[in-house]
């Protein structure tokens, strides 16, 4: 369940990035075009990623009833956290991008 | 016309949002805290102990204690203790019992097989059945209920319609200015976490839509007893033969389930006719082994030669779409990680409601800042909003209070601590009539902050299972709900600090024109 939750916060860290109003803020330089496009599609399939894992482990009931819950609790930590640790939420993610992965390897 | 339409929109879901947002605060508040209904009840008696689970030796000492104490009776019902339950409960049913009196509840304590005598509270129970009966007389007040959720439905959908910018800001909250974070608040739990709210205001129509979509079931059946014993089976119990026969011990039968059904939970086990040649013995899987609020996993026994009589057939397709959002509405499948995911979401539904109802009055407030008094409507809603947001808090810290310190013998005393939330509920309304808005918001919070900061030590003092004890010995219903107390408490503490502070100036609105004026536009349409 954490390796999901910490793969789907970081597609939706990505997804958030990938605006150029919140990159601007929290990056403080504008994006490029390519990098945009890099963000926005690095979140949709770290969300599909999050999701074909959590029906693996858990089977479809249980695995769509979990991913979208720790999907809104993350989003909703990550929108609500950033005005005041941004710097953190953002180390956060990146560490999600690789924690996620590897937590999912061995199966948790 | 589009806009046209928007604006209509933005009406309904300002008026049916205040109109119905004191009471669905209520509804959504006491919802939240049934998902830790168990733990609630566990707290609220807490001479029953929890113990290592063992389902057989249970089940054997639940049935010695029904032979020896309720032979005669019509029928038994055993419930095992689980994860979340420490009381091993059987019931018993009078043979010359009419209807559905005649019913003796026991609590046994789930070692030693004993009766261990609780005081007398209901626990999680109340709440969970306030959220849809609203203590009024049946069917009233589930009438209401259901109401309250076809307008949290409509609420949603003409929300998401007002809320011209969904993905344009999903990602945004800004702090610290005032209305705008308010609404900027109130859009971004309603909208991140909309799968929950939508979830959960659909799944209670689909509860009842006996009650709300009766035709199909009245023009088949005539009367909705048949469709409930077409749906969950019928419940005849065989005729008494009067003969005396052994009963086959249920830990046996225990067994062969889990032959059949491997690591299967039960949820309750009914003895039709103990001690007659006809005894029957069935055993249902307990609703958390599924997402679906399945009643079919059954399996039922011939109670004398132990012989498996039938098994539930599955359900239907359509069935299963009903118990699918019955199941996700309760979550009883859901484990400790879950189960706190769904009581987050809860409280945000609640947070939804609470920021709508600030902000309907906040704006309006706005146009009388520089008069002394508000005009008497504009009162009346912020004495509603106090009463029924601090208000309702102190009257379920009262419940809690009133559990520990009422004195165990006393008469009719889960009675008295129903009465002690409504004395503290209609207390909080007086005292928000009597002063003024802020101040009156300022004190229920931290009365609210204290009342709930010091349960863990009015715990530890009255019962000896304050937080030292429980966690030592494991105890996380316990511990779990003396820390969610104290953190509820510093959260109030927090609030009411922010509120009894001199209020910040509001004035800085106004320079700011021509870049307002877009946003004005916005915050006016809800």
């Amino acid at each position: 369940m954490l390796s999901i939750a910490l793969i789907g916060f970081a597609g939706f860290a990505g997804l958030c990035l990938s605006m150029e109003k919140h990159f601007n803020e929290l990056l403080k330089r504008k994006p490029s075009g390519a990098q945009v496009r890099a963000l926005r599609i690095g979140g949709w399939l770290l969300l599909a990623l999050s999701l074909v894992l959590a029906v693996q482990l858990r089977d479809w009931a249980l695995g769509l009833v979990e991913w979208i819950a720790v999907l809104m609790a993350g989003v909703t930590l990550w929108v609500f956290g950033l005005p005041y640790q941004p710097r953190l939420l953002l180390g956060l993610a990146a560490a999600s991008v690789l924690l996620g992965p590897l937590l999912a390897v061995i199966g948790v | 016309m589009k806009e046209g339409f928007r604006q209509a929109m933005a009406w309904l879901h300002t008026w049916t949002g205040l109109i119905f947002g004191w009471l669905l605060f209520a509804i959504f508040l006491t919802g939240t805290l049934s998902y830790f209904k168990e733990e609630i009840s566990h707290w609220a008696q807490p001479e029953i102990r929890s113990h290592q689970l063992d389902p057989v030796t249970s089940l054997g000492l639940a049935q010695q204690y029904l032979q020896s104490n309720a032979g005669n009776a019509s029928s038994w019902f055993i419930r095992l203790p689980n994860e979340r339950e420490a009381a091993l409960s059987v019931n018993w049913r009078d043979p010359n019992a009419q209807g559905r009196r005649g019913f003796t509840s026991k609590a046994l304590d789930a070692h030693s097989g004993e009766p261990v005598e609780a005081r007398d509270s209901r626990g999680g129970e109340f709440f969970y059945r306030f959220h849809f009966q609203l203590e009024m007389p049946y069917p009233w007040g589930r009438w209401l209920s259901t109401l309250c959720a076809f307008i949290m439905l409509l609420g949603l959908v003409t929300g998401i319609i007002t809320h011209k910018k969904i993905f344009k800001e999903f990602f945004t909250f800004r702090p610290g200015k005032g209305q705008r974070s308010w609404l900027d608040g109130h859009n971004a739990i309603g909208v991140l976490v909309l799968p929950f709210h939508l979830m959960i205001s659909y799944s209670s129509l689909v509860l009842f839509m006996y009650m709300v979509m009766p035709a199909g079931i009245l023009a088949s059946y005539g009367d909705t007893g048949g469709y409930f014993n077409d749906l969950f089976g019928r419940d005849d119990p065989p005729a008494m033969t009067g003969v005396a026969a052994p009963m086959a011990p249920l830990p046996e039968l225990y067994a062969k389930v889990q032959t059949l059904a491997p690591g299967a939970r039960m949820g309750y086990i009914q003895i039709q006719n103990p001690g007659d040649s006809s005894a029957r013995v069935t055993f249902t899987q307990a609703a958390g082994d599924h997402v679906a609020y399945r009643r079919s996993a059954n399996w039922t026994f011939d109670g004398v030669s132990g012989e498996l009589l039938r098994q539930g057939a599955p359900e239907s397709a359509a069935m299963m779409t009903a118990f699918s959002f019955a199941g996700l509405h309760m979550g009883n499948f859901a484990g400790p990680w879950l189960r706190w995911l769904y009581f987050a979401f809860g409280i945000a539904g609640t947070a939804v409601i609470g920021t709508g109802l600030v902000m309907w009055l906040g704006k309006r407030q706005l146009k009388h800042a520089k008069s002394a008094s508000l005009p008497g409507e504009l009162r009346l809603v912020e004495v509603l909003n106090i009463a029924s947001m601090s208000g309702l808090l102190l009257g379920v810290a009262a419940f809690f209070w009133a559990n520990r310190l009422l004195p165990v013998g006393l008469q009719g005393r889960a009675d008295w601590e129903v009465k002690a939330f409504f004395l503290a509920w209609a207390v909080s309304l007086v005292h928000a009539v009597l002063r003024p808005g802020r101040k009156a918001w300022g004190e229920q919070l931290a009365l609210g902050a204290l009342a709930f900061a010091l349960l863990p030590l009015l715990n530890a003092l009255t019962t000896g299972q304050g937080l030292d004890q429980s966690i030592a010995a494991g105890d996380w219903a316990m511990a779990g709900f003396d820390l969610t107390a104290l953190g509820t408490g510093l959260f109030l503490g927090w609030v009411a600090n922010k509120m009894l502070r001199a209020p910040k100036p509001v004035a800085k609105r106004a320079p700011r024109t021509a870049k307002a004026s877009a946003e004005v536009v916005e915050v006016n349409g809800c």
